[in-house]
Order: C-alpha cells, then structure tokens, then sequence
C-alpha cells in the first residue's frame, strides 16, 4: 500500500482555498455588481452616478477626514505610551500593558454602548449640555477609544526590539537625548507606526457602527452607505465597496504596506 | 492541552456546528415535515417569564419581576388564563399547561400532530428589516413562510415571488379555519381592497389582491410618544407634522433612521396644509370619505421629482432639528428624559408608555415613574399591517396551518401581549374584546368614557376606559379610535425608478455634501501628496540630469547590500 505523503504545498490547500472562496470570488463578484445594471448587463451607469454625485464624493472626504483624524490622535497617545513601556525596568509593565490591551478583550459593541451611556450622562451636566449634539466629537472620540491599542500594540513590539547598543553608542557618540530620540527611535520604529496607522485609519473609515450609535446616525461615514445601498440597491453599493477598496489599496500602497518587511503586526499578547 | 485534548474540543465544535443552522423552533429531529418561519425579530410569544402565560400567573412587583417567598415564585389565579383558558389549553394541545409559559411554536407542534396526525418540525429564523428578508429571499434562500409589512408584501406579490392561499383556507365551516372566522371585518375589508392601492402583476399586469397572497398578522399606527412635561398637548395639536421641523423641540425630537418612515413623516411636514384642507372638505362633505383617503394615500405615497425637490428642504430641517435617527434607543432615551417626543410605531409606543409608567428603564433600573403620551397629527398618519405570505415553493398546507394555529384568540392574545402590537384577530366570541378590556377597562376611573370600538370588533363594540387612556395613552395607542383609522393611509410600494430617487434623497440628506469647489480643492490637494510620496520614494532613482559639483565625478555605485 503506497502512503500518501504530505508535501509543504499539500498543506497550503485548506488555506487556497479559503482564499478562493471567501477573498478571491467575493472580489470577483463585487466587480461584477459594480459594472452592471438591475438587468445584469455591462453598464458604467454607477460608476458615472458615483463620480458625478457630490454627496458620495464628499463622503469619502469626510471619511478620509475622520479616519485622518483618528489616526493621529492614537498616534499622539499610543506613540509616548508604547515608548514609555518599552523603556521601563518595571517588572511589572505586562500590567500596565494588559491595562491598554484589555479592553479589546471586551465585546466592541459593548464598548461603544458604555461609551454612549457615559456621554449621556455627562451631556446632563451643567455647561456640558453641548456633548449631546456633538456628534461628530462624539464619534471620532468612539474610534480613537476603540482603535487605541491597535495602535500601541504594533508600536510596542516594535521599540521593544530596537537594540539597546543603538542608544548606548548614540551617547557615546555625543548626541543629546532629543538628538538620540530623532535619528534613532523615530526611524527605528517607522515599521511599527505604519502598521498602526494601517490598523488604525482603514477600520476608522467604515466603522459605521461607532458613528450611528455616537454620533447619533447623523454622521455618515462610507460604510453606512454600503450598508444602506445593500439594502435596495447592490450595484451602486458595489460601486462604493470598489471605490473604497481602490482609496484603500492606494494609500496602504503609498504608506508601504507591501514591502516584505517583517512582520510587526504580530504582538506579545 | 494535549493534543489528543485538542482533538476532541475540535470533534466536539464539528458535531455541535450542524445544530447551529436550527436556530429555534421545536419538534423532533424525525418530523417528516418541515416548516421554516421567517418572522421579525421578537415578533412571536417565546415562552418563559415576561410572556402571557407566565406573567399571568406569577405574582410580579412593579417591574415586572416575579416575587419569590421562601425561594419559590408565588403563583396566583388570573382572570384571563382561568379554568376556561386552561381547558382551552388542555383540548388544543393535549397537555396541561405549564404555570411557566410554554413557547408557542412547541404548541404548534403538538396541535399539528394532532389534528393533521403528522410530526412536524419548525425551523424558526428571525430578520431585523423588510429589506433584509427581501434580499434573502432574492438570493434564493427558501422558506414556507415570511411577515412582511404592507408594502413589502405587495412588491414580493407583484413580482410574482408569492403563493396565494388555498380557496379552502377561506372555508368559514372548516373547524380549523381560525384566521378567516376570527379576521377583524376591519382587516379583511382592507386586504379585500388593498387598502386603496393599486397593485399589479409586473410579468401580465393582472391586478393583485391582498387578500389572495396575504393574511394579517398584527398592525398598528405611527405617531409621536410625547413626554407632556415638556410638551404642550394644545400645541402638538397646532403644529401636528410641522413638530419635526419646529424650533421650540430642536434637539428634543427623534426620527427613525430609514428612509421609508422618515421620507413618509417629511411629507406630512410639506403638505400638511393640504391634508387639512382635505379634512375641511371631507368635513363640508364637498368630498366623500373614499375620495378623501384616495387623496391621502395619494399624498403620502407621492414619489414624483417635483414632490421630492418640495420635499427635500423640510427633509434638511428635520435632520437639522432631529435629537437622532434611531431605530431602537429612541425608548430608552425618552424614558430617560434625553429627548421628549420619538416617532414611534404604535407598539413600541405602548411599550414605552408602558416601562416609563413602571418606573423602570429597559435594564429594569429604577429611574422614576413618567407618564408618556402618544398622539397621532390630525392630518393624518401612517396604517401599517404586518402579514403572513408564502414565498413560491412553499408548504402551503403547513404554512395556512400555522397561520391557523397563531389566530386562535387565545394565541393571538399570547402574541399581541409579548411583541406590544395589535392583534388583527377580533372573534366572534368575543375573546380578544375581552382581553381588550381585561387590559384597559376601568370603570371606577373619575372621568369614564365609552370608548367605541365598533368598527374593530364589530356592532356594540366599547369598552369604558379613563379618559386619558382614551384620548393619549396606551388603548388610544394599541386600538386607534376610528377617527384615527380615518385619516391615515398605508404606504405603496415603489418601483424601480421612485426608490432610486428616493435612495439618493436619502443619501443626500443622511450625508454632509460639500461643495463643488471644496471637492476639486480635495482632489488636487490629494493628488499632489501622492505625487509628494511618490517622489519621495522613487525620485532618487530618477536622474534629473544633476551635474557633479566641481571637483567631483559622477560614479555609477550600486548600493551596499
């Protein structure tokens, strides 16, 4: 009886096919939906629609914007706490660590839910009245919650690795602290704050749920539009999912998310 | 974990996957028939504490939490689920019934044995909105029976996706013909005549009948649950539809957050004078009341370009005034006081009418009694009905069975008090009157008045209700009175063209939308960052004919590995 052997390529088959039917057909078919019409014949009518039609347009913008946003204000926390904690002696940082990862253990729409609760209960303050109509605060706030340890995570594992000997020769050298933290741990730790910033600025622009259930559904995002043209309407919000998928491609494209470097996404925990 | 360990959890997740795709329902595995049920969410008496049965027979406190004494629950005898419900219970299913709330699909079950002595199974699947359902439906996904509302019924009918009704389903001598004998005369007229609308065969043109496709299920009004603390009832009267668009509730007023019910609120805001020109006239008795609600029904349904650019600038101003657009938290946050009228259904009127009176927010946390108000614009409002269709290929026999089965008033009571909604049964017995009046009767109230129901539950119908109840609160919510029915109309379907222009309205109005010039700024400024980027990137590459600075020769070096 000849036994089957297993090559390395055997064992890629579950996953090509997993990427087959669940990655590569649902491109395929968006596609198709895309540039077709209710009759299914080839049409470039969505995509004249949607680039002749300011509201989707501006859209974008404003998701663009928001992710934007977003993107650098956990940039702004994570960066300081994600450098702090690699730096320190303490035995203890897994703690403090956990403390920031923690809360993505928790069910996200929990989350937000919480968040909506604690912002009601401020806006009934005196002077804080304003909060219950800003929703656009409202919402950016919800993401950078949200998204913060995708941020610190990446950066974290990231300074964690810069060797030590780097700094030591840095001073050694006579270079400052500011003169050290420029030229070594910036550039050091780019891999890791473009991974961040991927993690970060992509899900920020189509989560719709944070801002439907913050910004009280009167902030539109790119996502809810998706979402409601799936509702009556599959090839123009086809036509959005491609836009989308083109604006992301392009900009994780610029940012170098392809290069083969290694891979920093993965984390300690 | 061993692996051995890992195996099995891995064994155990593969063998426990299959019983997933059941999401609820009952009956044994074996059952030679198979009903599959596609309902709204939370739309079906589940069983267990907070329905009928139970609710009805435990002793509760004020929040609606059964009381216990020395570890056990305090049963207690129930002036509807009495000897007489319980024989009822008994003969139907053929078993006693449980003092702990059985689950209506499993009485199905057993009453389908039975009577038509086959097991059968249900498999119980739930959708969150019409256009969901519609899209499974589309994609091929089978079922013997679905609840659209109204207007989803008659674009499912219209396409030709839809089964009609045996003739021996309208059979008035079939013993277990429930839904024809026990149809409100009210419900039946309206399906008999697809309340005013027009509805035709896409494929032959052939007009459609309700009544052929579709069986009630519940039904009810829109309206405004208002929070009279703040709101002046004389005024709500004044400014009826205008309420969305008036300064004096900016930010203290919700809409919902899809198209069809805040499109149709926007149009109450636009023609109100028109429709309350047609009230005078109906009035006057210039028109007839059939003309009359044409006209409304025509109103509200208009889809037209010109209709929709009158439409858009009040759509802008309601956005701008509006709290939020809500689906669901609209409840709770008038419960809580956040905001002080919410465009509601009728039933979740009642609902929150109901938990605000109790005291109690949607966690059962004790926040204050507030007593809400519902109220429904004099010019007229929407009528909605929910009802059972068969989607092609379906088992009819089983489907009109469990149709059947859900208009036994004894059932329908079960449903109608678990969802909130109003029953489209009314028996001839009398049995849902009286669960009318078990509910809302009040004879020792100071201020009773007859509140007729006639033309529900047929001649002489009334019961004596507290005058409140009567005019602004829960009976005025779950049975309008006729003056309210009167007025309103139901919505029509659209067609291809109104829902794209109705969509990109939306669209419209749910987005901010800048400026031409802003959007070319955007571009450009966009562009030029990537062409920075890219330059950045690869410009070291190009060579922009640099010459070597004096002294220096140009050396052509690979870089350092």
């Amino acid at each position: 009886m000849k036994i089957p052997r297993f090559s390395r390529k055997t064992l890629c088959i579950p996953y090509a096919v997993f990427l087959i039917f669940f990655v590569i057909v649902p491109m395929l078919v968006i596609l198709f939906y895309a540039f077709t019409d209710r009759n299914m014949h080839i049409s470039f009518s969505n995509f004249i629609r949607f680039f002749s039609d300011p509201t989707k347009l501006s859209t974008i913008v404003y998701s663009l914007v928001i992710a934007l946003i977003t993107t650098v204000i956990c940039l702004v926390i994570a960066f300081p706490v994600a450098y702090i904690l690699a730096h320190s002696r303490m035995k203890k940082k897994f703690v403090i660590l956990m403390l920031f990862v923690l809360p993505m253990w928790i069910n996200f729409v929990l989350r937000v839910n919480a968040l909506r609760e604690l912002f009601n209960l401020f806006s009934s303050l005196d002077g804080l009245e304003g909060l219950a109509n800003a929703n656009y605060f409202k919402t950016v706030f919800g993401m950078v919650y949200d998204f913060l340890p995708f941020m610190i995570l990446p950066l974290y594992t990231t300074m964690l690795k810069i060797d030590r000997s780097l700094y030591e020769a840095s001073y050694d050298l006579g270079a400052g602290a500011v003169t050290t933290f420029v030229r070594i741990t910036i550039p050091l730790s780019m891999p890791g704050v473009m991974s961040g910033v991927t993690m970060v600025f992509l899900p920020s622009m189509t989560n719709y749920v944070v801002s439907d259930m913050l910004g009280n559904a009167k902030v539109t995002i790119i996502g809810k539009f998706i979402y409601e043209y799936f509702g009556t309407d599959w090839h123009m919000g086809s036509m959005v999912a491609l836009v989308l998928l083109i604006v992301v491609f392009v900009s994780t494209w610029l940012s170098g998310g392809f290069k083969s470097e290694e891979n920093v996404r993965g984390t300690t925990l | 974990m061993t692996r051995k360990q890992l195996g099995a959890s891995i064994a155990a997740a593969l063998l426990f996957l299959p019983s997933l795709s059941v999401l609820g329902g009952c009956g044994a595995k074996s059952a030679k028939i198979v009903l599959r049920v596609y309902n709204w969410e939370e739309y079906i008496d589940d069983g267990g504490s907070g329905t009928f049965i139970y609710d009805e027979l435990h002793e509760l406190d004020d929040e609606g939490n059964p009381i216990t004494e020395n570890g056990k629950h305090v049963h207690i005898d129930s002036d509807i689920v009495d000897e007489n419900y319980k024989a009822w219970y008994r003969e139907t299913m053929g078993k006693e019934l449980s003092e702990e709330g059985p689950e209506i699909l499993d009485d199905f079950c057993l009453w389908y044995e039975k009577e038509y002595g086959q097991s059968i199974r249900v498999e119980y699947s739930t959708f969150g909105t019409n256009e969901d359902m519609y899209n499974e439906i589309v994609l091929g996904n089978e079922y013997d029976l679905l609840c659209p509302s109204d207007y989803m019924i008659m674009k499912l009918a219209a396409e030709g996706r839809l089964e009609k009704y045996d003739e021996s389903f309208f059979d008035k001598s079939e013993k277990n013909n429930y839904y024809v004998r026990n149809v409100s005369d009210f419900i039946a007229d309206k399906f008999e005549n697809n309340a005013g609308l027009e509805v035709r065969n896409d494929e032959n043109g052939e007009p459609i009948l309700w009544k052929d496709y579709a069986a009630g299920y519940m039904w009810g009004t829109t309206g405004f649950v208002y929070n009279p603390a703040y709101v002046d009832a004389e005024q709500l009267d004044e400014l009826g539809w205008e309420i969305f668009t008036a300064p004096a509730y900016k930010g203290k007023i919700t809409a919902k957050d899809n198209v069809r019910d805040t499109y149709f609120a926007a149009l109450g805001v636009t023609y109100q004078e028109e429709l309350c020109a047609l009230q005078e006239a109906l009035e006057a008795g210039d028109i007839d009341s059939a003309a009359y609600i044409s006209e409304v029904t025509k109103i509200f349904n208009a889809t037209d370009d010109e209709t929709i650019a009158r439409v858009e600038p009040n759509l802008m101003d309601l956005k701008e005034n509006v709290y939020s657009f809500e689906t669901d938290t609209g409840k709770a946050d008038m419960v809580q006081g956040k905001i002080w009228l919410n465009y509601a259904w009728s039933g979740d009127a009642v609902y929150a009418l109901d938990l605000a009176e109790s005291g109690a927010d949607e966690d059962g946390e004790d926040s204050g009694s507030v007593l809400l108000n519902y109220y429904v614009p004099e010019a007229g409002t929407n009528l909605w009905f929910d009802g059972w269709v068969m989607p092609k290929g379906a088992n009819k026999q089983a489907a009109q069975a469990f149709v059947n089965f859900l208009s036994m008033p004894q059932n329908a009571m079960r449903n109608s008090y678990y969802i909130g909604y109003t029953s489209v049964i009314a028996d001839e017995e009398g049995k849902m009157l009286d669960y009318a009046k078990y509910l809302y009767e009040d004879e020792e109230t100071d201020d009773p008045v007859e509140y007729d129901l006639s033309y529900f539950f047929g001649e002489g119908a009334s019961i004596t209700a507290d005058i409140e109840q009567a005019t602004c609160r829960q009976l005025y919510a779950q049975f309008p009175p006729q003056s309210v029915i009167g007025r309103s109309a139901v919505m029509d379907y659209y067609d291809e063209g109104a829902s794209a222009r109705i969509n990109e309205l939306w669209a419209r109005v749910k987005a901010e939308t800048l400026d031409a010039w802003a959007i070319v700024v955007i571009c450009v400024t966009v562009a030029a960052i990537a062409v920075f980027v890219l330059f950045v990137k690869f410009g070291a590459k190009i060579d922009f004919g640099r010459k070597p600075k004096k002294g220096y020769t140009l050396v052509d070096q690979k870089p350092l590995r």
